[in-house]
């Protein structure tokens, strides 16, 4: 099957099973984590990654949504500050990486899928790089992040 | 702009009238604006008393416009304004006031004292004694067109982005719509989703709006720091920008100075009435909600609080719409003490959340947004102003408090049921 | 000097001299104070009734949602001297008497035992009053010498003149001088100091109430 647009996307992306979803998820924000340099964030990620296997227990979760939630509200810039672009890339990758561990009760209450949230955190995290290197607006990300889709689905 | 203790007294000068001779003269030193002031409340050092942050002032007004203090001026009895006293009262002035207004509702003897403390500021930045944190700002105004330095090429990013997120394309620079859309750097860096909001309901509603690529930022960093010809530079783009595009409301996104800045210092910066409409998301929101034109399925089951930003309700007058729409969206809706235009700061505005030094301050202070907190005990906390999201977010975290804050723009746009093919 | 001379003194040429400076201060420090003028303000205004400068002359004298809590002594000692006096004041029948002297306007007094309680009850209020503003950080930190002088200016007409009527301490003829010579004290410093309040207090409660009602908040 092949993924060409946001509306395709997001449609299979809500039809994953959760644990799935992580492990899709942790690669969207993989692609991207090099932009974070927070210990906290590279911890949820892993911790993510391995939802698939279903060795994670939700206790390990709620823990790294919490490390990974302070990561991102510490990398807030603040009202009035100059903005530091590559910065705030790593604020977007942090709030990619809450979306990766949100915990199952709160993934079934949210109407958006957690791999849906991750995915444009993390494109939004590129946004941010893009725009700090001043190479324009567009970015390949969204098209990458189809091809790790599809080759879930294929597999 | 060389600053120098002369043209920042020179300033000040300026800037006393009537109102401020009046309340300087009525003040009685009880002491009640201090038990309205969450700085002085959360830490019980007096010196936080806010008429006492304008003591420099005051004096000055005594010298220069009373007879008996002229009088005292001239046989040498009183005592000068100095740099020295200035760069004392920085702390004052900034770190311990976020220009939320509560001393002025207070003041048994009608005491308008932040007003006397946004003049006040005009005198320290033109001294040169605003803080390093404000300054920037101030300065990137200028050189690069925007507080937070956020120039076009990253409002188009976002623009592209947002595009992808909801499906829907984002108008910029399109003559006679009805509304232009401003935001504030806190919502193009900080909060993408906010903009997706705005689309979703004003395609829903079947309005036309645009953004404007001369004129996106609201945030107003001049009037934080107190300087009227920064805050000028930035209102007369967004007037241009109005005008040109021929829009006839202007929306103020959510962030609290910026509207305080556009709707009510704006036509008094340029020196003239606008030719349009100023109003805030939520002032819109409501008047579409009135209308029927908000049209939301399902509501939120958890138990809600709304934290109203000063510069909106108490400072703006817009206190009654955010309750109307919280429960349109929301089932268990439940109101903080003080809420409404009693509220308490969120401790962060008027660019105090951009002094570095005065963090420990702010974070002392939210005991208050804390005990608010704790007295309702909400799931979550929503509001409707960019800084005062961080700001919250930031005090919730130091104190592990487990309650996520949402803009209320968006939690009634993802409400709003997707639109068909 | 002897004390009816010191007493005609107070009531003749003292009175004069009191009144002229009272009333020549007022007149110029309004002048001084309100002639500064202010901006017209050119943004729209948003109409809401209840919320303007004349309502909150008014409404200002009640306190705001959780203050009294904050602050009782301010707003209960407050309101007790401050009506206290008005009713010592113009209730006094000695007192209208003087004032048809002047101007040939008068009015009923109010019986003269209840204007003795009220006396008394008016300096407990100031004392209390005092005593907080001794004890309470802020408005200790506040204080100046002009605080506590225009308190002592306050107390001793309402102090000397309960003494004169009750025929205590002093006789009758001094306690009385001494009584219009606190009252002219009051008079001349009373435009030049914190007292001025009285005056001003509509002026900055109607321009707060102003710029609030302006923005539809009503204050």
């Amino acid at each position: 099957m092949a993924i060409q647009n946001d509306r395709d996307f997001k449609a299979a992306l809500t039809a994953l099973e959760v644990p799935q979803q992580r492990a899709l998820a942790a690669q969207f924000v993989r692609r991207v984590q090099g932009l974070s340099g927070d210990p906290r964030v590279l911890t949820a990620v892993e911790l993510a990654a391995r939802a698939a296997f279903g060795t994670v227990t939700e206790a390990e979760l709620a823990l790294a949504a919490q490390a990974a939630n302070t990561a991102r509200v510490e990398s807030f810039t603040q009202c009035g500050k100059e903005t530091d672009w590559t910065a705030q890339a790593g604020h977007f990758v942090a709030k990619a990486a809450v979306a990766c561990v949100r915990p199952a009760a709160e993934a079934a209450k949210n109407t958006e899928s957690l791999a849906w949230d991750a995915a444009m955190q993390a494109r939004m995290a590129r946004t941010c790089q893009t725009v700090a290197e001043g190479s324009g607006t567009d970015n390949p990300e969204a098209i990458e992040q189809y091809r790790l889709l599809e080759a879930l689905l294929n597999s | 702009m060389s600053a120098s203790l002369d043209k920042g007294v020179r300033v000040l000068k300026e800037v006393i009238d009537a109102p401020i001779a009046s309340y300087f003269n009525s003040c009685v030193h009880c002491g009640l604006c201090a038990e309205a002031c969450l700085f002085y409340t959360e830490t019980g050092d007096p010196k936080y008393t806010p008429i006492h942050k304008l003591e420099p002032l005051r004096r000055l007004y005594e010298q220069e416009y009373t007879l008996l203090g002229r009088a005292k001026k001239a046989l040498g009895l009183s005592k000068p304004v100095t740099d020295a006293e200035l760069a004392e009262w920085q702390e004052l002035v900034y770190n311990s006031c976020t220009l939320c207004g509560r001393c002025s509702v207070v003041c048994p003897v009608g005491n308008d004292i932040v007003y006397m403390v946004r003049k006040f500021r005009e005198g320290m930045s033109a001294s040169g004694n605003a803080p390093e944190g404000i300054k920037g700002a101030a300065n990137r105004t200028v050189t690069l067109g925007s507080p937070m330095g956020v120039k076009l090429p990253a409002v188009k990013a976002q623009m592209r982005h947002v595009e992808d997120d909801t499906g829907i394309p984002i108008p910029l620079d399109v003559e006679g719509a009805e509304y232009m859309v401003m935001l504030s750097s806190m919502e193009i860096i900080n909060f993408p989703e906010y903009l997706g909001a705005i689309a979703k309901i004003m395609q829903q509603a079947g309005k036309t709006w645009t953004l404007c690529s001369t004129a996106f930022e609201a945030t107003n960093a001049g009037m934080q720091i107190g300087n009227s010809d920064l805050a000028r530079v930035i209102v007369s783009r967004i007037v241009d920008g109005a005008e040109r595009l021929k829009v006839k409301t202007v929306i103020s996104p959510e962030c609290g100075h910026a509207y305080t800045a556009l709707r009510w210092e704006g036509a008094n910066l340029v020196g003239r009435p606008f030719t349009f409409e100023v109003k805030h998301i939520i002032e819109v929101l409501g008047e579409f909600q009135a209308a029927g034109l908000l049209k939301t399925e399902g509501k939120e089951t958890d138990r809600l609080t709304f934290h109203d930003p000063c510069q909106l309700a108490r400072r703006g007058g817009v206190i009654q719409q955010q309750r109307s729409l919280m429960n349109q969206v929301a089932a268990n809706f439940v109101e903080m003490p003080d809420a409404g235009f009693m509220n308490w700061c969120c401790g962060g505005g008027g660019g105090a959340s951009a002094i570095e030094e005065g963090e420990e301050l702010r974070l002392e202070a939210f005991k208050k947004k804390k005990s608010q907190l704790d007295a309702v005990k909400p799931d979550r906390l929503v509001t409707a102003c960019a800084n005062c999201r961080i700001v919250l977010e930031e005090g919730l975290e130091h104190y592990q408090m487990d309650i996520p804050v949402i803009g209320l723009t968006e939690m009634i746009a993802e409400h709003i049921p997707e639109q068909g093919a | 000097m002897n004390e009816l001379q010191l007493l005609t003194w107070a009531r003749g040429t003292g009175l004069d001299l009191a009144v002229a400076i009272f009333v020549l201060g007022v007149i110029w420090r309004l002048i001084e104070i309100y002639s500064l003028g202010r901006k017209k303000d050119l943004s729209a205004p948003r109409q809401v009734q209840g919320a303007s400068g004349w309502h909150t002359v008014f409404r200002r004298s009640v306190p705001p949602p959780g203050m009294v809590k904050k602050s009782p002594v301010s707003y209960l000692g407050g309101y007790t001297f401050h009506i206290g006096l008005a009713v010592v004041v113009f209730g006094f029948a000695p007192h209208i008497k003087l004032v048809e002297g002047i101007s040939g306007l008068s009015w009923p007094g109010l019986p003269s035992q209840f204007v003795d309680f009220v006396a008394v009850v008016t300096m407990a209020a100031m004392i209390v009053v005092l005593v907080d503003r001794l004890n309470k950080p802020v408005k200790r930190y506040l204080s100046t010498f002009e605080d506590y002088a225009t308190w002592a200016l306050t107390f001793l007409p309402v102090l000397t003149g309960w003494l004169a009527v009750q025929h205590m301490v002093l006789p009758y003829t001094t306690m009385l001088a001494l009584h219009i010579l606190s009252v002219e004290l009051l008079l001349v410093f009373l435009p030049f100091t914190k007292l001025f309040h009285a005056f001003t207090v509509f002026g900055s409660r109607w321009f707060n109430g102003t710029v609030n009602g302006h923005k539809g908040v009503a204050v």
